[in-house]
């Protein structure tokens, strides 16, 4: 069974937490619930972002995701990019 | 912010053509820090190398596109450049725009961003290039609560859908491409403004097969006006034609004499599927070969038109990358109705059946088009729940082998591989 969107976003968080690497695609999420749809599990990410959790990073052509807690934007100290 | 030395950019400011460099050195006069583009420009002709630092986390606040962050990578040197975001607004249907909205949205961009602007960029937006990240946040709210006007898509979003001017200038348009294109802006406001799917995904719409929009070569789902029925011809006026006394496509070529209209020379020998001939005075056309290229309309626009059942073709899967190469759209629906009166449902229908498709199956910064060529087109048709067609073929078939799938064949087949591979081994 598909997981509640609760649990959906603690995993997706979880991952943006652990990752090696801090920017992931929003496929890198799919795996956190495979019975979830990639519509559902976009818009989990997307609520993350607005709750202050998650960040975009955007190429301009390309959007990934970022835990805010792992990234620093340009203006900050040290920038990821 | 001083003027720089530019002796490189100073060069491509000679000869007849408009300059780019003396349009930002007279921006400068009243925006310094347009000298730190000319500055840094220099820079990168004598270095080789950008320096801007492509990306970042900018945007505002609820919305994952619309600004593309661009910071400069030797600021202190060019501090005007430090910050030099670019943001997208949505243009109006079909670029319709009252000089007062263009006031006011330069006004707008004078006070928060550097003044210049590129309008519009490729998928159709005006783009507004330059400003600081605290200017983004004031900038938005007025162009959004004073204006009346949107950020447009970038990054992985639905980008900013585009048309042709269609029926309100056009009379060749097929279906009504500002209302398509306004009610998909407005059905799919979420997946404009934030990230929606693994890569970006654009929407075009035409009104007819002139594709001015160039919807074939530039969107992922492209939306070209056609007709299933007959050209509607008015053979009075393919007379008026042929004795020279209406001008061939509509004028447009008048500024130089070609010598008299020859209608074989002109338009029946340029057909490209030869469907067309002269017959007691009179021009036939064996509409069952006609392609709907429109050439031989927009010859004798007073003589023939598109007919009068219309509707659209749909094509999937165009991009223009830097790597791996462009490709048009491939054609996957030769006839769709395409009407306002049910919400554009049956495109709304074809739309998501892609877009749950790809999300799934679609790599990471695969466009649509590249996981149609990696999975091959007859997979994709059978995932668009469509009957292979005549038109989707392109070429005669090179594999010699037909391969059938159990459903394909009355009765069915059972076939247990495991069975027979413990009898033989692979
Ligand atoms: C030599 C300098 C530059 C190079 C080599 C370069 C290269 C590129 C590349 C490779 C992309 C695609 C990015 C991706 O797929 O992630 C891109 C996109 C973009 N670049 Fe640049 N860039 C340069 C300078 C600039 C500058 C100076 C600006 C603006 C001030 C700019 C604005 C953009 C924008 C808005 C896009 C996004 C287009 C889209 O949405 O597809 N670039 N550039
Ligand atoms: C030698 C100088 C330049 C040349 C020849 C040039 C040429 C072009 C061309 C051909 C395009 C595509 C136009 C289209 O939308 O169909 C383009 C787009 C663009 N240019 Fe330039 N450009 C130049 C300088 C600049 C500079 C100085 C900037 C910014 C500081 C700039 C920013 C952009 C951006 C942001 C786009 C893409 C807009 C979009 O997203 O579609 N360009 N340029
Ligand atoms: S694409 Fe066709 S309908 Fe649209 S403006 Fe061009 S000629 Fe007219
Ligand atoms: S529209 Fe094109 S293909 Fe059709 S009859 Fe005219 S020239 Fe021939």
């Amino acid at each position: 069974m598909a997981m509640s969107i609760e649990e959906l976003k603690a995993a997706i968080l979880n991952k943006a937490l652990t990752a090696p690497k801090p920017q992931l695609y929003v496929k890198d999420f799919y795996k956190c619930d495979p019975e979830s749809k990639p519509r559902v599990i976009k818009n989990a990410a997307n609520d993350l972002v607005k709750e202050g959790k998650l960040s975009f990073w955007s190429s301009g052509s390309t959007t990934m995701y970022a835990a805010c807690a792992r990234v620093k934007n340009e203006e900050g100290e040290k920038g990821v990019n | 912010m001083a003027k720089h030395d530019t002796p490189m950019l100073d060069e491509l400011e000679k000869g007849p053509w408009p300059s780019f460099v003396t349009d930002i050195k007279r921006q400068a006069e009243t925006k310094p820090e347009c000298w730190d583009i000319l500055g840094q420009l220099e820079l990168s002709f004598r270095d080789k190398i950008t320096h801007w630092k492509h990306g970042g986390i900018v945007g505002v606040f609820g919305y994952g596109g619309g600004i593309v962050g661009r910071y400069s990578d030797v600021p202190k040197q060019f501090p005007g450049v430090e910050h030099f975001h670019t943001i997208r607004i949505n243009q109006p249907a079909s670029k319709y725009y009252s000089t007062e909205n263009l006031r006011k949205i330069c006004a707008l961009w004078e006070k928060y961003g550097s003044g210049m602007t590129n309008m519009h960029g490729s998928t159709g937006d005006m783009i507004m290039l330059g400003c600081r990240t605290e200017a983004l946040e004031p900038f938005f709210y007025e162009l959004t609560h004073d204006i009346g006007q949107d950020l447009g898509g970038s990054g992985s979003n639905l980008r900013t859908p585009a048309n042709c001017l269609g029926q309100s200038r056009c009379e060749w348009s097929c279906y009504d491409t500002e209302e398509a294109c306004h009610h998909l802006t407005m059905h799919y406001q979420d997946e404009i403004h934030r990230p929606a799917f693994p890569y970006k995904f654009k929407f075009k719409f035409s009104g007819c097969p002139n594709d001015c929009v160039a919807a074939i070569a530039r969107s992922d789902f492209a939306v070209i006006g056609t007709w299933r029925d007959d050209i509607r011809m008015d053979q009075a006026a393919v007379k008026e034609y042929i004795a020279g006394n209406y001008p061939s496509n509509g004028g447009a070529h008048a500024d130089r004499d070609w010598g008299k209209f020859d209608i074989k020379k002109e338009v029946i020998d340029l057909c490209p599927t030869n469907c067309m001939w002269m017959e007691g005075g009179e021009l036939k056309i064996d509409n069952s070969e006609c392609t709907r290229c429109m050439h031989c309309i927009n010859v004798m626009p007073r003589a023939l038109r598109p007919g009068a059942h219309q509707g659209a073709t749909i094509c999937v899967g165009a991009k223009a990358p830097i790597l791996d190469g462009a490709q048009f759209a491939t054609m996957i629906i030769p006839f769709i109705e395409v009407s306002a009166d049910n919400e554009f449902e049956n495109v709304i229908e074809v739309i998501e059946n892609i877009w749950d498709w790809w999300m799934e199956v679609g790599k990471n910064r695969e466009r649509v088009g590249e996981t149609m060529q990696r999975v091959g087109l007859p997979t994709f048709i059978k995932v668009m729940g469509l009957e292979p067609l005549p038109q989707h073929v392109r070429e005669p078939r090179s594999n010699p082998y037909v391969f059938w799938n159990e459903e394909e064949v009355p009765g069915g087949f059972d076939r247990n591989v495991d069975e027979f591979r413990a009898r033989h081994a692979a």
